[in-house]
């Protein structure tokens, strides 16, 4: 899966925080209506809009929850991860 | 353009991964500020968490795609007046020029330098992240903690209970500067955020823009991540963080007449948890007294 933000090319300072998370969110695309909530609150820009699909990116989740607390369809839930 | 259309398709400007903590309200404010300025900015994040976290960029890496400094922690204002000065000069008045600074950078070192470019209406846009401390070296007090905060130089216990003394109001401070546009914002009410952070770019060309926003703090005020933005949400509903802005004195209020208790308001915040109802009733009245004071000063 591509990078929500692209990489600035080298000089560019990217952490690998994917390795902080310990519960990951899961979009039931059923429950979902593509509202963009989970979007505009998520403060690591991890969730992405594909075209009006609204999709989540791993590459950098730190996991906090605020999407899943935040969707006002309860589409989203914290996995643990499981190694 | 609605606000979810430049969320959704306005490229990031800030690195994807920063070491902000887990739902960190500050990393959502600079992100989004960062965005909505675009790359056509020159930022400076002065030494706070934000930069802390990365988005200076460490040794010799940048942490965005934009020119991007790390001023000293009481100089931020006035070293960004002169990059906007140079700027014009050069024919550059097009490009953003974009302060993102924590409540001590703003409030309390560097209040002297903001006092100073405000007054002299530098063309910047200044945005003060509000977490109520200094959440970076260890969540000591500043200016702008509330009452009743246990922070770690004012610990709850048996000689005080929190901090004794109210929050300094800066926002109202900086609009008694007569500055081009000042407001307060929450990361909560993303529409209003994204309205006032485009309306205080474009004020930023004439004159000195001021957004003052409610940065909640998992790890300092002891909540859980997922519960950043209901905490934001919350402030506002209980008039503790009130929505408005001034344009050239005209004031404009998001008015809240019917505000959710002081009591909802500070449950499941660990820094507020030793409040007991006295204190409660404190900061209810101070919060009242200050909605009751932007009313005033918003009524047309």
């Amino acid at each position: 899966m591509g990078h929500v933000t692209p990489m600035g090319g080298p000089g560019m300072y990217v952490l690998d925080t994917a390795s902080w998370r310990v519960v990951r969110p899961v979009m039931d695309k059923n429950r979902c209506v593509n509202c963009g909530q989970c979007l505009a609150y998520c403060p690591v820009g991890s969730i992405y809009a594909e075209g009006r699909q609204i999709l989540i990116s791993y590459d950098y989740c730190k996991g906090c929850g605020i999407c899943a607390a935040e969707c006002p369809k309860r589409a989203i839930t914290m996995v643990p991860e499981v190694e | 353009m609605s606000y979810m259309d430049i969320l959704k398709t306005a490229p990031q400007v800030l690195t994807p991964g920063t070491s902000a903590c887990q739902g960190c309200g500050g990393e959502l404010i600079l992100r989004r500020v960062m965005q909505i300025a675009g790359a056509n900015s020159v930022f400076a994040v002065p030494p706070g968490c934000m930069a802390g976290a990365g988005a200076v960029g460490w040794s010799d890496t940048n942490g965005c795609t934009a020119p991007m400094h790390i001023p000293l922690l009481d100089n931020t204002a006035s070293f960004m007046s002169g990059v906007s000065e140079m700027y014009q000069r050069r024919g550059r008045g097009d490009v953003n020029i974009v302060a993102i600074a924590g409540d001590g950078a703003s409030a309390d070192c560097g209040f002297q330098s903001l006092s100073g470019a405000a007054e002299r209406g530098a063309r910047m846009l200044y945005v003060c992240y509000d977490n109520e401390g200094y959440m970076n070296t260890g969540f000591q007090r500043s200016s702008t903690t509330s009452r009743g905060s246990s922070t770690s130089t004012t610990p709850s216990g048996a000689a005080i209970n929190g901090k004794e003394q109210g929050a300094k109001y800066v926002p109202l401070i900086l609009a008694m500067h007569n500055i081009e546009y000042c407001a307060t914002a929450s990361p909560s009410h993303m529409p209003d955020f994204v309205a006032k952070v485009k309306h205080g770019l474009e004020a930023s060309k004439r004159g000195f823009a001021y957004i003052h926003v409610f940065s909640p703090c998992p790890t300092g005020w002891g909540f859980k991540p997922s519960e950043s933005i209901a905490v934001a949400r919350r402030a506002v509903a209980s008039n503790m963080f009130p929505l408005w802005e001034c344009e050239r004195g005209r004031w404009y209020m998001s008015e809240n007449r019917s505000p959710i208790t002081m009591a909802q308001f500070v449950e499941g915040i660990g820094k507020f948890s030793r409040l007991d109802a006295a204190a409660l009733e404190e900061l209810q009245e101070a919060a009242s007294a200050r909605y009751e004071l932007i009313r005033r000063l918003c009524a047309k």
